[in-house]
């Protein structure tokens, strides 16, 4: 491997784009992306359902042929000879995989160590991603967690240079997700690459060193979950429910209060934007009071990436509007 | 392509066939006992009676009587509403009316057993007019080798090698692109082409000895012979069940659900299973029909297996099958590499 090209970017996608065509209908998933994923971080993709993470990362994974633009992968492109040289030096897990059934999760990564020619032992593997007692279990015994694990286990075979993670931990219960977020931390800790596409914000907030948000097959924001968040302004929120604001207040009181950014008000709830909660509370304590508005619930919260996200587009990034 | 890679491949496949119980049946065991099941069906023995019907009228119990004399003959008198029916069904091959003093025979001729029919009724007719003809002696073939179960078994084998080769690997291959098996091992090093090999080992390795088994129920059950060269029989069958594996590896190179490729595979079996010369000799059928016939890879495998089971065939008469066959298979493998879709 030459100097230049080691020392290139993990990734670098230069006005991608890529359509697809179901009768007369042509959906575009990816329009012009442009993309540069650092070595040695974990890069987070994050965006709704729709929005073309998962195209980008087929492309990136050389599943899926772009309509134009350029795609460097480590250094390589695809199409070009090195096909088999970057996919010795990748490891995929993608959204979703069901492996051999029948077969026991040793018996499965024994498969694909064969694919490699300088990879992990079994053995390690396994302890990497906490399945040594299962390995002798059938694929179709395990649960959900332990099938995401097997799937990043394979993906960890090759000992590869960059992982390609796409929604690892979608349906998983909370210790599952924990057990990954560790694969991960470890592996990245280890100097390798991870691209991540999730829409939990808690987990990019957790694991990516920066993020790119997407949104109609666009990069909208890029930066480090604490550079987006402060690109809100504000980094708390204090949302407060009342009988009713009626017209004694209005949101430009609230908008006034000291400490407060923005708000975004109904009748009987108001969201603000504040800097600090505890100059904006006793003012607005003090304002709701000599008004005659009776305060009904009271909560403050930090600022998340799901608020970048509301802030940029006007929607949630999940159907449900769940963070 | 690296050989321990698709030796892996082949390992898993068949791993994952073999702890399926119910895959296991239905690919290898279901033709088996089809074959046992058919061949009992279609033993040597006695013929079953021909069912005529005589319709109610003047002299119509005399003609039956007549009729009855004959042991293949079943008669029954019916009125004519009923003979129509029993005739339009099927429950009987041939009826006959007596009309202005004179029997008169209505049959479907395309019927195979109308004409069989037909036959035995104008010989006890003519018996009846002009006295007994001279008897000729006949003899049931009962000789292996020369009866209809001799023909019927190496044809059962050659479906077999048909719905093994072309269900056990086409379906298969598109159940693992429907649950993305594929689309995780493209993204590995591994090879196309080891990927392929592998796979079609790994499903393959049992066609030769349920051949095998095939031939052993047939000669302990009926006595139906092997005489020609089995070295040339074991290769015969790899090929033939590699021409199939390879139809079925091509067919499943394009489709994304279960539904598509069990469209594909009927569109292209069934034609084989009527035409392909397993149940009826297709050397007697005319026009279009008869070439396609002879298009088909599964009439050039039965042709092959019945010379070397039937007769002391070796290598010389089964060339042209082994180099038709050997042919279609590679065809089909190579275009199946180029037309693979993994995803």
């Amino acid at each position: 491997m030459s100097g230049s090209v080691a020392q290139e970017p993990a990734i670098e996608l230069r006005s991608l784009r890529k359509t697809y065509r179901k009768g007369k209908k042509t959906t575009v998933a990816v329009d012009g992306l442009d993309l540069v994923v650092p070595r040695g971080r974990v890069f987070g993709l994050l965006g709704p359902n729709g929005a073309g993470k998962t195209t980008t990362v087929e492309v990136c994974e050389g599943l899926t042929v772009p309509d134009s633009g350029s795609v460097r992968v480590l250094g390589r492109q695809w199409g070009t000879g090195n096909d088999q040289e970057i996919r010795e030096r990748i490891g995929v897990c993608l959204q979703e995989t069901k492996f051999h059934e029948k077969a026991t999760v040793r018996e499965t990564l024994e498969l694909f160590a064969t694919f490699y020619g300088n990879g992990r032992p079994v053995d390690e593997v396994l302890a990497l991603v906490s399945l040594q007692e299962k390995a002798d279990a059938r694929e179709s015994t395990l649960s959900g967690g332990q099938r995401q694990r097997l799937s990043v286990a394979t993906a960890l075979l090759g000992k590869p240079e960059m992982l390609f993670l796409d929604e690892p931990t979608t349906g998983l219960d909370p210790q599952s997700r924990r057990q990954l977020w560790e694969v991960v931390r470890s592996f990245r800790a280890g100097g390798g690459t991870i691209v991540l596409t999730t829409h939990y914000m808690d987990e990019a907030h957790q694991l990516c060193d920066q993020v790119a948000i997407i949104d109609h097959g666009k990069v909208i924001a890029e930066g480090t979950p604490a550079e987006l968040i402060r690109s809100l302004g504000a980094e708390h929120f204090l949302e407060v429910d009342v009988d009713t604001f009626a017209d004694k207040v209005r949101p430009a009181d609230l908008r006034a209060l000291p400490g407060a950014r923005a708000c975004e008000m109904t009748a009987v709830r108001a969201v603000l934007t504040v800097d600090s909660v505890h100059v904006v509370l006793p003012a607005l304590q003090h304002l709701l009071s000599s008004r005659q508005v009776a305060i009904v619930g009271l909560a403050t919260r930090d600022a998340t990436l799901e608020d970048v996200f509301v802030h940029l587009t006007g929607r949630h990034l999940r159907e449900d509007g769940k963070p | 392509m690296r050989p321990h890679v698709a030796m892996a491949v082949a390992r898993t496949t068949f791993r994952e066939f073999w702890r399926s119980p119910e895959a296991v049946f239905w690919t290898y065991g279901f033709p088996l006992i089809m074959a046992i099941v058919l061949g009992f069906a279609f033993r040597p023995g006695e013929l079953p009676p021909v069912p005529v019907v005589v319709v109610e009228g003047e002299q119509a119990e005399s003609y039956a009587d007549s009729l009855r004399q004959h042991p293949r003959l079943k008669v029954e008198v019916l009125p004519e509403a009923l003979g129509d029916r029993a005739l339009a069904r099927g429950h009987t091959a041939l009826l006959l009316k007596v009309k202005d003093g004179k029997p008169v025979l209505r049959a479907d001729p395309t019927r195979p057993e109308a004409e069989v029919a037909r036959l035995l009724v104008e010989r006890v007719l003519r018996d009846r007019d002009n006295g007994p003809g001279p008897q000729i002696a006949s003899e049931v073939e009962a000789r292996p080798g020369a009866r209809y179960i001799d023909f019927l078994i190496p044809g059962l084998l050659g479906l077999n090698l048909l719905g093994a080769g072309m269900w056990g690997v086409g379906f298969n291959l598109v159940q693992m692109r429907t649950q993305h098996l594929l689309r995780r091992l493209f993204v590995t090093p591994m090879r196309r082409s080891e990927f392929l090999v592998g796979y079609l080992l790994g499903r393959f390795v049992l066609v030769v000895p349920e051949s095998a088994a095939i031939v052993l129920f047939g000669y302990v059950l009926w006595g139906v012979p092997l005489r020609g060269s089995i070295a040339a029989m074991t290769v015969l069958v790899v090929v033939g069940g590699l021409a199939f594996s390879g139809l079925g590896c091509l067919l499943a190179t394009r489709p994304r659900t279960i539904e598509g490729i069990a469209g594909l595979m009927n569109a292209f079996q069934l034609p084989m299973w009527l035409l392909g010369g397993t149940f009826f000799s297709n050397e007697k059928l005319e026009g279009i029909v008869r070439w396609a016939a002879e298009a088909m890879p599964l009439t050039h495998l039965n042709r092959g297996l019945r010379d070397l089971m039937l007769e002391p065939g070796g290598w010389s008469d089964v060339t042209w099958p082994l180099i038709g066959l050997s042919g279609f298979a590679c065809a089909c493998f190579l275009l199946a590499l180029r037309l693979f879709r993994w995803t």
